[in-house]
């Protein structure tokens, strides 16, 4: 252990408290003319950068100009120092880092002690407020106008005609639908974004949830004349996640597979075993393959695969990489959806750390894979 | 007193994450530069170009040194001679980002094209992520994350290629469109550009930690199967 905590008096107990902190801490020991480098990183440190740190130089750990520069400063001169910074990547982060210097003996390298705050929550919150004003007040915009139309007509040309006031309410009412459907998605996005860097604990059997949505979608199928068959591996095994959103995506998925599926048409769902990232995402058939989300690839993990197609007019390769977008619409496809199913999805894999992949090939067709981390059976 | 060649790695490899991380948050910026007409931001990022510069400098000046006083064997020679590569490449992107950053204040100076604005953010984002990848890989001493960005080099083509398309199609339907269309033009083919660094030095690791070249075709297109052959370890 290092010595400044030995010297500390407390010794071991200090160690174990520190290795129990929820926050990263560092030690960083350094000079004149010397690299910093990390003496000491506990548990949460380790979790967080995901490397062996000790001995490793400081900007392994952090090597954002700004915050490198003020650990930097804070060390050569034993001052301390507080500096924010975000982290980029699949889960952007934001976080705050305390520099306390530790007082230390003539000839001896000047050590440093660093603490981070996660102040993600906190940030998040303020930015999905802002971003679900802007996406609500647009999109809310036409189903409004065409509203506030017809309201006119009806008080003023068609004031006095029935069938024209029947045939006119009947088209207000599926706006005044829309408009509600849309501000559940909107609402259901902005839920789903809040908790989207906190990973779920719960444990989820995917084939079970494949037959619930089945099931629960059965009028919609009868209607269309659409056949859902299942092909689920029995040793596929569970994944890590929360039920009720995995039921969102499935359905998702399975609502837009039939949406563009001819009448008297067939809708396939699949789960599959993927022994790593790479069998993951690899290609399940002709055409062109895009990921819509890939996430960080983590030691030795395997994946459950669920993949969701259907045999109609398939997408064109341009469109395929805005797919997720909010609101994108493939042009001449009215499907009477409020765009947003696609980017609730992408936001549920990103919250599970699991992946989205697109393939598709006109004329025959498009398969949505979704893969999420398995858990592994306890032996 | 010279220090030991293990140190002076150390320090090496240490100095060229430093500019890893500059590099990163010049690309971070240059595309929030465009995507929220941030100008002082763009300011910022062109004067702070300079520090790259001088950052390769430093790192080509101890490179050599070090060759020069401790001739080091196989695998050290690997290292120090990466160095001087990834300092090129990482300098290449922040001059990438500069010129993104320019263009971003010709964009600010005139009306927003919204419907764009948020293709060049994905695309951004993507790029910044696969710079992000590479860079803690190096720093982890760890080639698996960094064999993953080169297998999925096609992917930030396709988006592209979708962006490109997109920006023909608005300049057509609207000529008005046509001065700052051209510049998007340039600021996405700066970002694939910046993706493809980020791709060589995922080349770069895996020759410095295996001696052995990345064989076959970087995979462009992902429906032909791609060829991710180490030739012998």
């Amino acid at each position: 252990m290092p010595d400044t905590i030995a010297r500390a008096g407390a010794g071991s107990a200090a160690q174990l408290i520190l290795e129990l902190l929820p926050e990263p801490v560092l030690l960083v020991r350094g000079g004149e003319g010397e690299t910093p480098e990390i003496a000491y990183a506990n548990q949460a440190a380790r979790d967080v950068f995901r490397l062996e740190l000790t001995g490793a130089p400081l900007g392994a750990a952090l090597r954002r100009p700004g915050v490198l520069e003020a650990i930097e400063a804070a060390l050569a001169t034993s001052t301390s120092t507080e500096v924010a910074f975000e982290t980029i990547g699949v889960q952007p982060r934001f976080w705050r880092a305390f520099a306390r210097p530790l007082e230390t003996e003539l000839g001896q390298l000047n050590e440093l002690v660093v603490v981070l705050r996660d102040e993600t929550d906190a940030r998040r919150t303020e930015r999905m407020r802002a971003d679900f004003l802007a996406n609500a007040s647009h999109e809310l915009r036409t189903p409004l106008a065409s509203l506030a139309g017809f309201i006119e007509t009806l008080r003023t040309h068609a004031k006095d005609d029935p069938e024209a006031r029947d045939k006119f309410l009947g088209i207000m009412a599926q706006q005044a639908n829309r408009m509600a459907r849309l501000v559940d998605d909107l609402l259901s996005l902005s839920r789903i974004e809040l908790n989207e860097h906190i990973a779920p604990s719960g444990k989820v059997d995917l084939a079970r949830t494949i037959q619930d949505v089945s099931d629960a979608i059965r009028p919609l199928t009868a209607e269309r004349e659409v056949k859902i068959a299942v092909k689920a591996d029995a040793n596929a095994g569970s994944v890590t996640g929360d039920r009720d959103q995995l039921v969102q995506v499935i359905q998702n998925l399975v609502d837009n597979a039939v949406k563009y599926t001819p009448r008297g048409g067939n809708v396939r769902i699949d789960l599959e075993f993927a022994a790593t990232l790479e069998a993951a995402r690899a290609s399940s058939r002709s055409g062109v393959s895009l990921s819509l989300l890939s996430p960080d690839a983590g030691d030795g993990q395997s994946y459950v695969v669920l993949r969701v197609s259907d045999f109609g007019q398939g997408i064109a390769r341009q469109h395929l990489p805005r797919l997720s977008e909010r609101f994108y619409r493939v042009e001449g496809q009215r499907s009477g959806g409020t765009g947003l199913g696609l980017a609730i999805v992408k936001h549920i894999i990103n919250r599970h750390r699991g992946g989205l992949t697109v393939e598709s090939a006109e004329g025959e067709g498009t398969t949505f894979s979704v893969y999420l981390p398995r858990v592994v059976p306890q032996a | 007193m010279t220090r030991s060649l293990a140190a002076e790695l150390r320090q090496l490899t240490a100095e060229v994450i430093r500019m890893g991380g500059l590099a990163e948050a010049q690309v971070v910026d240059a595309v929030d530069a465009v995507v929220r007409r941030d100008v002082p931001l763009a300011q910022a990022l062109i004067i702070r170009d300079l520090r790259l510069d001088t950052m390769q400098s430093e790192v080509e000046r101890r490179a050599l040194a070090l060759i020069g006083r401790h001739h080091p064997g196989e695998a050290d020679l690997r290292r120090a001679i990466s160095t001087l590569k990834l300092a090129m490449n990482l300098e290449r992107c922040g001059d990438l980002a500069r010129n993104i950053a320019k263009r971003s204040l010709v964009l600010s100076a005139g009306e927003p094209l919204l419907p764009l604005t948020g293709a060049i953010e994905r695309l951004g984002r993507l790029v910044s992520s696969r710079l992000r990848e590479v860079l803690d890989a190096y720093s982890a001493g760890d080639v698996e994350p960094a064999l993953d960005v080169w297998r999925r080099d096609g992917e930030v083509d396709e988006h592209y290629e979708s962006l490109f398309r997109e920006l023909l199609s608005m300049m057509s339907t609207y000529p008005d469109s046509v001065a700052a269309g051209a510049h998007l033009l340039f600021v996405a083919k700066n970002l694939e550009r910046i993706g493809d660094h980020a791709t060589n030095i995922a080349e770069i690791l895996h020759f410095q930690m295996t001696g052995e070249e990345l064989v076959g075709e970087r995979p462009k297109i992902s429906f032909q199967a791609p060829q991710v052959e180490a030739a012998s370890s």
